[in-house]
């Protein structure tokens, strides 16, 4: 495969695949930055994939209480799934699971005005048995649901957007310490507004492939091309010359330049702090919507 | 640009000041504003001899100046839109309003926001922001909406109201929230409230908290005390369904006293 560098890493002419999604944004405010955190983590654990966790989330980012509906700290949370209904039964599986028992929590739409829309407090409100109560504050429903600590307030519903899911980076470096550095240093660059990294940290070790060599039934199994402790086992290893370790960090974000300039980020930290070969994911072009070729973020953001 | 009436002189007997809404002047020009006719007394008068009219309605926005407590209904049913009146004003303000802002910079009278006699449904949607005090069953009948005042209401403020929310950053006033099925009454001074009220605890309302927040916005000098503290929720009216609140702002007691 052809490829360019910048500095001493090596890019692969290659180019991220990238799916239509719909997601959400939900903010999450408590009476300290440290509860709206502790939500928030909750409302996005196991939410890494679609094929297994039915959605994809991550803090999108910490807001100051001057930013937030209630003025008090909180957290902007982006949760993605394939089509509005998913989005619409994730968020509300999740706010009420996650947001509605942590202490001091409230719970915003984070696109107001968007349409379509999916019920949450106009769904989460039976909770209150009877005893919940509704306000409508400068032309917005909220639900007032009656709980231990007092009362927990949320929206009537959260607007839905459509974004972008599946861009990514895959890089690699000569040891698995060098590698995770790197991977790390990028992760950190490509977080912002509009950007969710849903795995662990940002990075993803466990990289797949669609379907498996050894079931039929399997819908994804691991990328044994990219296993460096494969490459004198298997004659289609893909692994660089060279290369000890490779992670993949995925994005999704709220549009296509939104993903797009997370890479460019990406790209550019991965190599300034030492991946010695940066890649991407895809199915061949055939499957995703959205392409990002790495040739066209030679330029540094 | 504003449409802006400007009180020329004090009318001679209490006005009907109704047709004084967004809706119904916006989008005319000045002088088809000044051809208008309203009841005064028993007589009818043009606007134009009551208001000096200027800039015209492409917008929503209407702007009364001058001491028009002689002009009862203004705002009354408005649906959209915004009015914001600089001088006091008579009574039934925003009487009956479905939607918009009407913000008096001033004091209000009698049933502000309140259903007409005889009606069960007053206020149905919208924002009235008052910075001075209101007069008598203020928010009374009101079934969706707010009512905000930056001093007292007097007696008798969300008589029989079936949901929304009357707020007065002073007191309350004595009798408030007779007939309540699930209203909200807000007093951020010290009251007794009814025998048919029974105090439930003291905590922080969240919505409360967002309410007082888009006070500010409207205008209302709203001290962080409010905002942060801790306010006592009275249940109440007991003789309906006991689903309303009254909710008193408690200061902290000093420690050590």
């Amino acid at each position: 495969m052809s490829s360019y560098t910048l500095g001493t890493t090596h890019v692969d002419d290659t180019f991220a695949e990238a799916f239509p999604m719909r997601y959400a944004r939900v903010l999450i405010t408590a009476a300290t930055g440290a509860w709206a955190l502790e939500a928030a983590r909750s409302m996005t654990g196991f939410a890494t994939s679609v094929i297994g966790c039915k959605c994809e989330a991550a803090i999108e980012r910490t807001l100051a209480a001057d930013e937030t509906p209630d003025g008090r700290p909180g957290i902007a949370v982006l949760l993605f799934a394939m089509d509005r209904e998913g989005v619409g039964k994730r968020v509300l599986e999740r706010v009420g699971q996650s947001v509605m028992t942590c202490p001091t929590t409230a719970c915003f739409d984070g696109l107001p005005g968007a349409e379509p829309t999916a019920a949450l407090g106009g769904s989460l409100r039976y909770f209150g048995d009877g005893f919940q109560a509704s306000k409508v504050i400068a032309r917005q429903r909220f639900w007032r649901i009656p709980v231990m600590e007092g009362e927990f307030l949320v929206a009537e519903s959260v607007g839905i957007g459509r974004g972008v899911g599946g861009g990514n980076l895959v890089i690699g470096a000569g040891d698995e310490d060098a590698a995770l550095a790197a991977a790390q240093s990028a992760a950190d660059a490509m977080r912002g507004e509009g950007i969710a990294l849903p795995f662990p940290g940002g990075i993803v070790r466990s990289g797949s492939k669609v379907g498996a060599l050894t079931s039929k039934s399997m819908p994804a199994s691991t990328n044994h091309q990219m296993a460096p402790t494969l490459r004198a086992q298997v004659n289609d290893s893909l692994v660089p010359d060279g290369v000890g370790a490779l992670f993949e960090i995925v994005i999704d974000g709220v549009s296509e330049e939104a993903v797009r300039e997370s890479m460019r980020r990406g790209l550019h930290a991965a190599a300034a702090a030492g991946a010695t070969h940066v890649t991407a994911a895809n199915f061949g072009g055939k499957l995703g919507e959205f392409h990002f070729p790495l040739d066209a973020l030679r330029d540094p953001p | 640009m504003t449409l802006t009436l400007t009180l020329r002189t004090e009318p001679p007997a209490r006005v009907l000041a109704a047709p004084l809404t967004p809706e119904q002047l916006c989008g005319r020009s000045a002088a088809a504003v000044t051809a208008l006719d309203v009841c005064c007394g028993g007589e009818t008068a043009a606007l134009g001899d009551l208001f000096e009219v200027s800039g015209a309605g492409a917008g929503e926005e209407l702007v009364l100046v001058g001491d028009l407590r002689r002009f009862d209904g203004i705002g009354a049913g408005m649906s959209r839109g915004e009015i914001e009146v600089r001088g006091d004003v008579g009574a039934w303000a925003g009487a009956e309003m479905s939607g918009g802002v009407l913000r008096i910079i001033g004091d209000a009278g009698a049933r502000l926001g309140a259903a007409y006699p005889g009606a069960r449904v007053g206020m149905t949607g919208g924002e009235i922001v008052v910075t001075g005090d209101a007069g008598e069953e203020a928010g009374a009948g009101m079934r969706r909406g707010l009512v905000a005042v930056g001093g007292n209401t007097a007696s008798g403020a969300g008589l029989r109201m079936l949901a929304g929310t009357v707020i007065a950053l002073g007191s309350i006033g004595a009798e408030a929230g007779l007939g309540n099925k699930r209203g909200s009454l807000v007093s951020g001074r010290p009251v007794q409230p009814l025998p048919c009220y029974a105090l439930a605890t003291r905590f922080r309302p969240p919505a409360l908290r967002l309410q007082l927040l888009r006070l500010r916005e409207l205008g209302l000098t709203v001290g962080d005390e409010l905002v942060d503290g801790s306010w006592g929720r009275w249940s109440g009216d007991r003789t309906e369904l006991a689903r309303g609140e009254i909710l008193i702002f408690q200061e902290d007691e000093e420690e050590g006293t």
